[in-house]
């Protein structure tokens, strides 16, 4: 005997119906929750708190430190030039990678599990689940940029110091000043990172694959670096979103300069409107058939 | 009284490609009836209920589900309306009742309490907190009704919801369906099992290759119906099939030159097997091929010979032994 046959019938025709319309909030939560439950979601987020200490460890004990690298002459022995020195190196696919794992995925995988029917047919409209995912992987961002940040920040304190900085143009900074332009140049991540963000996740909503979502980022960003690094092509370089990722060296020259932090913004702007707008319209026109 | 109807889709078309999935069709649901949508796959069932629940556009005709278009009035088109299109899908790294909180998050919140009913209704409760990723396929099926019940709907839209399912699934799922259209929801079921349709519902629209080959109540299906066919194997086969000509009311057929199938009114067949016997043929075998209303079905929808005999050229070609 099977409970269906006999289970009471709760469900009353004629009882008050819901006909509810749930706020952002709501749906953001409902985004959230299922990112908890996400393993590689919680294991990026880990990897940003945890991986910066043993790097800051070995680099701290290397004898012969990448003296090739931005700031990797005084590195091991000086906290705020390892700290840069991370910065340089996360800049160049680890935050690309580290975002895009949620936002290449946070619109693919409602393909990949066949699920696009089951939220389309709820009381959500197409345009606020968009939002919602949209700032649930931008909300994953900044606190994954946040913890790698402040990993990187506070273990380099700890294990290596606070010995005063030498700049760009061989300025010595003092460590009190050199502390909020560390932090400052970290933060100058943000807008590119959030530029990469909305880049996978118009990938993720155009490929309907994960692993397009989250690898295409990384080897776009890769492939603007060398675009970038070219001679002779001063007129595109502006416009490439991996230019930003290096806008905060005005902050660590004398005098200072923040011409390329406030380019890197517009262009991280426009890259995130662009994206977002033809994913919006993606999303919104499109017939879902699978599932 | 002037009654919104629950369904009314008008000249619906949609192609894609070159394929036309769906070629104007109109179909009206009255509130509290239980129709059915019948069809073989690929007849363009699942597309219609697609568009009704907005995830396709058509590209020509409107569809209003009690009154609203999803042009005018958006995602409150689908107030009062649940169901689910082929196999539900959820989220396999949660648990069944996470899915169904989440899915009632997007419904801007349920009564409390209403959760635990629907569970108790599909027999998930003690189940509701293991993954979904471990449910079996008919577990899927309960907790994607389950999922449906939580919006506590006017009308309820079902994709083939015994498919997949063994036959104690198919008796439980059939039983949870009936009862639920007793309790005055508006069905709209969408089947390739004509047992299925006639055992539940009370009008049916049949399709084929995207267009409506019937449409009307189940009693005008069964008038329509052909008589029924019986494969008979006797001991002679071809003295049965020579003393078939006796027989005038009664089509006997050889079929892939081994059994012999009898079609014609029940007392002409029964006339022709008892005359067989008497004639000294034994009888090895006889059994019903499809009922009438399976008969009808092929009819209306088979697109070529591959029940051949079932066909207008073959019926009207037929060999009257």
């Amino acid at each position: 005997m099977t409970a269906v046959e006999t289970a009471p019938m709760g469900i009353d025709a004629s009882a008050q119906r819901h006909t509810g319309r749930p706020g952002l909030f709501s749906v953001v939560r409902w985004e959230v929750r299922k990112l908890r439950a996400q393993q590689r979601a919680r294991a990026v987020l880990l990897a940003a708190l945890l991986a910066p200490v043993p790097i800051v460890v070995v680099l701290h004990g290397q004898s012969r430190p990448p003296k090739d690298t931005l700031f990797g002459r005084f590195a091991p022995d000086h906290g705020f030039s390892l700290m840069l020195l991370v910065l340089g190196f996360a800049s160049q696919w680890v935050l690309p990678l580290l975002t895009a794992i949620v936002a290449g995925d946070i619109f693919a995988s409602e393909d990949q599990h066949g699920t696009w029917k089951t939220v389309f047919t709820r009381s959500t409209s197409r345009s606020k689940l968009f939002w919602a995912k949209t700032l649930t992987a931008g909300g994953f961002a900044v606190l994954m940029l946040s913890l790698l940040e402040t990993s990187t920040i506070v273990s380099s304190l700890l294990i290596v110091g606070h010995q005063p900085l030498l700049g760009l143009t061989g300025q010595t900074i003092p460590a009190s000043t050199a502390l909020p332009l560390v932090i400052a140049s970290w933060g100058s991540m943000l807008a590119p990172v959030i530029g990469f963000t909305c880049l996978a996740i118009v990938l993720s909503i155009w490929s309907r694959n994960p692993a397009v979502g989250i690898a295409t980022p990384v080897v776009l960003g890769m492939v603007m670096g060398l675009v970038g690094s070219l001679g002779g092509i001063d007129t595109i370089r502006p416009f490439l979103l991996s230019t930003a990722f290096e806008s905060w060296h005005g902050l660590l020259a004398e005098p200072r300069f923040t011409g390329p932090l406030v380019e890197g913004v517009i262009v991280s702007t426009a890259w995130g409107f662009i994206c977002l707008t033809t994913a919006f319209v993606l999303l919104r026109r499109r017939d879902i058939t699978g599932g | 009284m002037n009654q919104v109807l629950a369904v009314d889709a008008t000249g619906l078309v949609k192609t894609f490609g070159s394929v036309r999935a769906v070629d104007d069709i109109s179909i009206q649901v009255a509130a509290g009836e239980v129709y059915g949508v019948l069809g073989p796959n690929g007849a363009g069932k699942t597309t219609f209920l697609r568009m009704l629940f907005g995830l396709i556009r058509p590209d020509a005709g409107t569809i209003r589900v009690f009154g609203k278009t999803w042009d005018d009035s958006g995602v409150k088109t689908l107030d009062g309306v649940a169901g689910f299109i082929e196999s539900p899908k959820f989220y396999p790294y949660l648990t069944g009742r996470q899915n169904l909180e989440g899915l009632a998050l997007l419904d801007g919140g349920i009564r409390p309490g209403l959760l635990e009913e629907t569970l108790e209704i599909v027999d998930l409760f003690g189940r509701s907190d293991h993954k979904v990723g471990g449910y079996s396929y008919g577990m899927r099926q309960r907790l994607g009704v389950a999922a449906s019940l939580l919006r506590e709907p006017k009308l309820l839209v079902l994709d083939e919801p015994a498919n997949g399912l063994d036959p104690a699934g198919i008796r439980d799922m059939r039983a949870l369906v009936k009862r639920l259209a007793a309790s005055g929801l508006t069905v709209l079921l969408s089947s390739h099992h004509m047992d299925e349709v006639e055992e539940i519902c009370d009008n049916v629209t049949i399709m084929r290759r995207g267009t409506i080959a019937f449409h009307g109540t189940i009693a005008d299906l069964r008038s329509m119906a052909p008589d029924p066919g019986h494969v008979l194997s006797t001991t002679n086969d071809v003295r049965a099939l020579d003393a078939a000509r006796l027989h005038p009311d009664i089509l006997v057929t050889r079929e892939l030159g081994t059994a012999l199938v009898v079609s014609g009114p029940v007392p002409a067949v029964s006339a022709y097997v008892g005359a067989l016997v008497r004639d000294g043929i034994g009888l090895l075998g006889f059994t019903q091929t499809r009922t009438p209303l399976e008969e009808l079905f092929f009819m209306l929808t088979d697109d070529n010979d591959s029940h051949g005999r079932y066909t207008d050229d073959v019926m009207t070609e037929g060999e009257y032994a």
